[in-house]
Parts: structure tokens; sequence; C-alpha cells
């Protein structure tokens, strides 16, 4: 492909607090592929997501992130949103007070405006989101009740990716989006994703298991561990990886590390 | 001798205080030694000092250094007011301008029939016994000097009668307005409720005003409620800044009645908000909710005191504040619960938000227990919003302001959800909505 990638991060080291966790990433994802980062607990997998939406606490040392050719790490959470970054949280945070409904209508109004298009009013909000929630199953009722509040894990993974689709992001991240779902909540999850397949847009999936790229199918699966990415290949990575679990890759390291 | 004392001794001078308008009978006459034993009852008290443990939250020097020239309404108080849309807009059925009772007009024709709405003159002609009876009895001029203040000099009061059994088919509403004046004036004004046996409404009031001119507001307050009566009452404070606004609001609770109190507290001036409910007799049940947004130099100091004097009563209390800028909180929260008290639920709360570094609260909860079969629970806490629920806001795009905003809008959201009727509570969110959007305009 001769077209330049939607994201390019190149030899990324960032700290989660002062502790440097990400040692030298690099990896390009074009418009319309799905890339699965899959590793052990503490091989970095979180604060990738979290550095690529600017969470505060989180600082680049080294190296740069490019989305659409532009250094994403000078800007702000919101500005990133607005140009289409996502990120689907591990853990939703609840937001007692804050009705759902408007908080949506809040968030999409702000990323239409970013884009020039105008903004929605209350019923034609609400049209949009019936149709969307059709799409993860939800009922109609958890709108005007607040963020998360009260929902089980799968409903609040459900609203994560409900927000995606929504926000109608470039570049989707998805964070242990299938931790804690059960195979319904799975499936649900998994076509809300489906149905945001699409060539103009990128996604990162960021998983433990590979159970979830049965129905969210890879382009690309990269191995992190230690803060890097160990090795690359295609879905059947995904399925070697579960076979030989991730002892697996400590032997790759150790013979990266001698040869 | 202070201003404000200086003040009010040349006011008194100048004019006798009104008779109310009752014609000369015993009444009257009770009425006048009412408002010489009030008058009394304050110089013997004078004002109040920190010292004075229920005064120890607020510089009462900022009530003492005010001098003012009139107190009491103009004489064209009234007209002022006539074509003032915010006061269509909320529909009185009654209407306080410069403490004077305005007849309101609007919402008077659709007044529910089980609702009665007295001056104190129509009163004295018609139920003289209960004016005699509970005019000053529930809100005891000896426990504060401001209490004893307006007893003395309070202009006219209005007495609200629910007729035993009422189901009114829709809220009273009460507006009281400082008109704007280059001069500081002090407006003194008396609501007196009586709630029938099993009688139940919803009564809400705003004291709102005009301009930003300096000035006193004394509101006293009396609700006695008979025996398995339930009434809600919505107080919203709406003064602007450089305005001290005194509520002094009492509540005599009979057997099985219950009292549900919302404040929601949105002046940029000296608030000082007090409520005090005592359940007498057995199977109470009270309610205080507050929310309180301070800015710019404000200065909110919520006294509130709910005396369990009877077993088996119940009292619920949440107060959340929100300080700005360089704005002062205050909490007090007595729980009295008095020896016969057995069987006793209290609970109370209040947390609160600092949103700047020169903001403060002040909270303390005051628990008096003198019963052993009791259940009381507190707690208060101090915080700053969320980083985490604020990071997810603006992850979905919505900018830092915004979404502070929209995180202090849900700290009120409980209060304001808590007002069961639609209509007042809508009124409230409105409030609460524009007093935040002003916090944003000032920092931005």
């Amino acid at each position: 492909m001769s077209e330049a990638p939607l994201v390019s991060i190149q030899n990324l080291h960032a700290n989660a607090g002062d502790t440097p966790i990400l040692q030298g990433i690099d990896l390009e994802l074009r418009a319309g592929e799905i890339h699965a980062i899959m590793g052990p607990n503490g091989s970095g997998k979180s604060t990738l997501s979290n550095v690529l939406v600017g969470k505060p606490g989180y600082e680049v040392t080294q190296g740069e992130i490019r989305f659409r050719g532009e250094d994403l790490s000078e800007m702000d959470p919101e500005i990133r949103a607005r140009a289409g970054v996502f990120l689907a949280f591990q853990y939703p945070v609840e937001s007692p007070g804050v009705a759902n409904n408007y908080f949506l209508r809040t968030a999409v109004n702000a990323v239409r405006e970013h884009r020039g298009e105008e903004e929605l009013d209350a019923i034609d909000f609400l049209t949009l989101l019936k149709e969307k929630m059709k799409l993860v199953e939800m009922p109609e009722d958890m709108m005007s009740r607040a963020i998360n509040e009260g929902f089980s894990g799968g409903e609040k993974k459900r609203n994560e990716i409900l927000q995606m689709l929504l926000l109608e992001p470039s570049f989707c991240i998805l964070d242990e989006t299938d931790s804690g779902l059960d195979i319904d909540a799975l499936r649900i999850v998994a076509n809300g994703v489906n149905q945001m397949r699409s060539p103009d847009r990128a996604m990162l999936v960021i998983t433990h298991y590979q159970r979830l790229l049965d129905y969210i199918v890879p382009d690309h699966v990269h191995v992190l561990s230690g803060g890097r990415i160990v090795k690359s290949g295609d879905k059947s990575l995904a399925l070697e990886l579960e076979e030989k679990g991730y002892g697996w890759i400590e032997g790759i390291k150790e013979e990266g590390a001698t040869s | 001798m202070s201003a404000f004392v200086e003040s009010i001794d040349r006011a008194r001078q100048a004019a006798a205080p009104r008779a109310n308008d009752v014609p000369p009978g015993p009444l009257a006459a009770r009425l006048e030694a009412m408002r010489a034993d009030c008058f009394a009852a304050f110089e013997a008290q004078g004002l109040p000092t920190r010292r004075d443990e229920r005064w120890k939250g607020t510089n009462v020097s900022k009530i003492a250094d005010l001098a003012f020239e009139r107190v009491g309404a103009s004489d064209d108080a009234g007209n002022a007011f006539a074509n003032d849309p915010r006061v269509a807009d909320f529909e009185p059925d009654l209407l306080f301008v410069d403490g004077r009772m305005v007849q309101a007009s609007a919402g008077r024709a659709d007044l529910p029939e089980s609702i009665r709405i007295l001056s104190l003159a129509e009163a004295a002609a018609e139920i003289p016994d209960v004016v005699a009876a509970e005019l000053g009895a529930v809100a005891d001029p000896k426990t504060d000097p401001f209490v004893a203040l307006n007893g003395a000099l309070f202009e006219n009061a209005a007495v609200v009668v629910f007729a035993p059994k009422a189901r009114p088919a829709r809220p009273l509403r009460i507006l009281s307005v400082a008109s704007a004046s280059n001069a500081a004036s002090a407006h003194f004004s008396r609501l007196l409720f009586v709630a029938g046996a099993s009688s139940q409404g919803l009564v809400a009031f705003e004291s709102m005003s005009e301009g930003d001119g300096p000035g006193f507001t004394s509101l006293v307050s009396e609700f006695r409620l008979e025996a398995d009566a339930k009434i809600a009452s919505v107080e919203l404070q709406t003064e602007a800044a450089d305005r001290v606004h005194l509520s002094q609001t009492f509540a005599a609770l009979e057997s099985d009645a219950s009292f549900a109190s919302t404040v929601v507290s949105l002046s940029e001036g000296l608030v000082r908000s007090e409520i005090s409910v005592t359940m007498q007799a057995e199977g109470g049940s009270t309610w205080m909710n507050g929310f309180f947004l301070g800015r710019g130099d404000a200065h909110h100091d919520h006294f509130t005191t709910v005396d369990h004097a009877a077993p088996r009563c119940t009292s619920d209390e949440e107060y959340r504040g929100v300080l700005a800028d360089d704005s002062e909180g205050v909490f007090r929260g007595r729980v009295i619960v008095r020896p016969d008290a057995q069987k006793t639920d209290a609970r109370q709360s209040n947390p609160n938000l600092l949103l700047s570094e020169g903001a403060s609260i002040d909270t303390k909860p005051q628990l008096e227990i003198y019963a052993d079969d009791v259940k009381a629970s507190h707690g208060s806490t101090i915080g700053q919003l969320d980083d985490d629920a604020l990071f997810f806001l603006r992850a979905r795009g919505i900018d830092e302001e915004a979404a502070r905003l929209l995180l202090t809008r849900a700290f009120a959201q409980k209060i304001v959800d808590g007002i069961f009727e639609p209509g007042i509570r809508a009124l409230v969110s409105e409030r609460v909505d524009d007093a935040l959007a002003r916090l944003e305009e000032r920092s931005t």
C-alpha cells in the first residue's frame, strides 16, 4: 500500500508515573486494518492505550505518535477525541448524577462541531441514539440513568461500544474489552465492533486472550512483552500463542537478547 | 453601638412599628406586646459574636457594619415589580416586596381550595385563636437575636393554612424580592404555616433580589404540623452579591407528621440559612436536604438542628456544598436526641466539593444523644472532582471546563432529584444551571 499510515508509532518510550513502561514501540496502522496486541499482565498493554489517548499521569519520554501525520502527544485528550481517537476503557467509570443521554449528546455535538457538522437537536439525537442502541442490544431505559451507575460489567462494556458507534472515530482502541464478559455479551460487543469495520478506520484491539479474536478477526497480531513488541504475525500468531502460552514469549525474548 | 443597631434605632424612632393593620382589640394588643417582648429579647441578646456557639462560623461584623437608611418597603414597593418578568414567570401565590406582602394577582384565582392565604389582618378576623397561639410560638425569640428582631420589626405576616386532610392539586408558590436601590434597606418578612391534621402539601419559596445593591433581608418561617401532616418545603435563595440574607425556619411536628425541607442556596452574598425541626411527638419524620453553591466572595452558613424530643422519630439529612473562587461554606448539623427519644433513627451527611484553592468549608456535625436505644450516623467529606471521571469525559471530546461543569452539576443532582414535584424540580434545576453557567463565565 502506498498510502501513508493512519497511525504511526515510532520508538515510543513512556512512563506511567515515574516508572518506565514502554521501551521502544514501533507500530503502523493503515486505514481499514485491525491490529491486535496481546501480551501477559504487566507487559505495557494498558499503558500503551492510556498514552495514546493522553491520560494525565502518562508521559512520553522518547519517540512519537503520529495520527494522520500530526503529533498526537501535543494534543489535549479532548482534542484527540474530536480528531477521531477513541479508547473503549477496560474499567469504564461510573458518574453518578450525569445522565447518559445528556452526556452522549454533549460528546456527539463536541465531535460534530469539530468536524464542521451541525449540532444535533434533542430529537435528531434520540433517533440516532435509538438506532445505535439496537446494535448493542441496550434497553432504552439505560439512557436516562446516570453513566454506568448500577450497570453490570457487560452493560458497561456495551455502553463503551455504544459511545464508539455514536462518535464514529477513525482510530478505535479497545482495551481488554472482553474482560469480564460472558459469551453472549462478548458476541454483542463484537457485533458492535464489527459494525465499525471500515476502509476508513483502523482498530487496535488489546486483549489478554485469543477468544475475542474469534469474533473480531485481526489483520495483524503483535505480542507485547516488557514494553516492546517482540513478535508480529497474522491471526495465526494469536492461536499459536494461545496454544503455547506466554512462557513461549519469554523464550523468544531471550533468543532475541542472545542473538 | 454598631452601624446595624444604630440604623435599627433610627428607623424605630422615625416610625413606630406598624400595627399590622390588625383592628384594635385583644389580638392587636397581644401582637403589640409580642413585638415589645421581641425587641426586649433582641436588646438583651445583642448582636451575636463569634464566641456565640450558634454563630461561630460567620463573621457577624459584616452584618454589624451594615448601615441602612430604611426599614421595610418604600411606598411604591409593590408597583416596582408589577411588570417584572421574573415575577410573572414564578407565578407567585404570594409576593413579598422588600418585606411587604403584596397581594399577587397571578395564581390566586386557581389557588387550591384546601389552602388559605391570609394577611395578618385577615387572620386576626377569621382565626384569631390560631394567630394568638402560633405566631411566635414555634420560633422562640430567645434562641437568636435575629429571630427576636424579626418578631419586633416584620412589616406584615402571611398566614397559610392547610385544611385538615388537604390534598392540594399544585404547590403553593411564594416569592420574596428585594428591590434595587442605591441606599441599603433592611426587610423583615414573616410566614406562619399551619398544616391541619393529615394534610399534605408543598410550599416553594424563593428569595431573589432585583439588583446588586446592598441590603439586609430577614425571613422567619414557622411551621406547625398537626398529627399526620406531611409538608414539603423547597426554598431557593438567589440573592445577589453585597446582600445579607438571613432565613430562619422553625418547624414543630405533632405525632406521625413529616417535614421535608430542601434548601437550594445560590446566593452570591452572605447567607445564613437556619432550619430547626422539633419532633415533639412519636412517629415524626424529617428530611433535610440542601445544596449550596458559593462563588466570588460568597459566605454560606447553613445551620441546621433536628430535635428528636419523642420516641420513634426518624431524621435524614444531606447537605451538599460546592465552593468556588474565594467563597466560604459553613455547615453545622445539630442532632439532639432527648432522653425519652428511644428508637430514634438519625442520619446525616455533608459531602463538599472545593473547586479552587481559595475556597473553604468548615463542616461540623454535632450529635447530642441522651437516649440509649438510638441509631445515628453522620459523615462529612471534602473533596475535589474525580480525576478519572473528568478524564473520561475529556476522552469523549468534552472540553475540560464543560466536563468540570457537568460533574459539578451532577454533584447537585441528588438534591434536585429529591424534589418530587416536577414543576418545582424543573424550576430549581434551571436556577442551578444558571448559577453554574455564571460560575463558568467567571473562570473563562
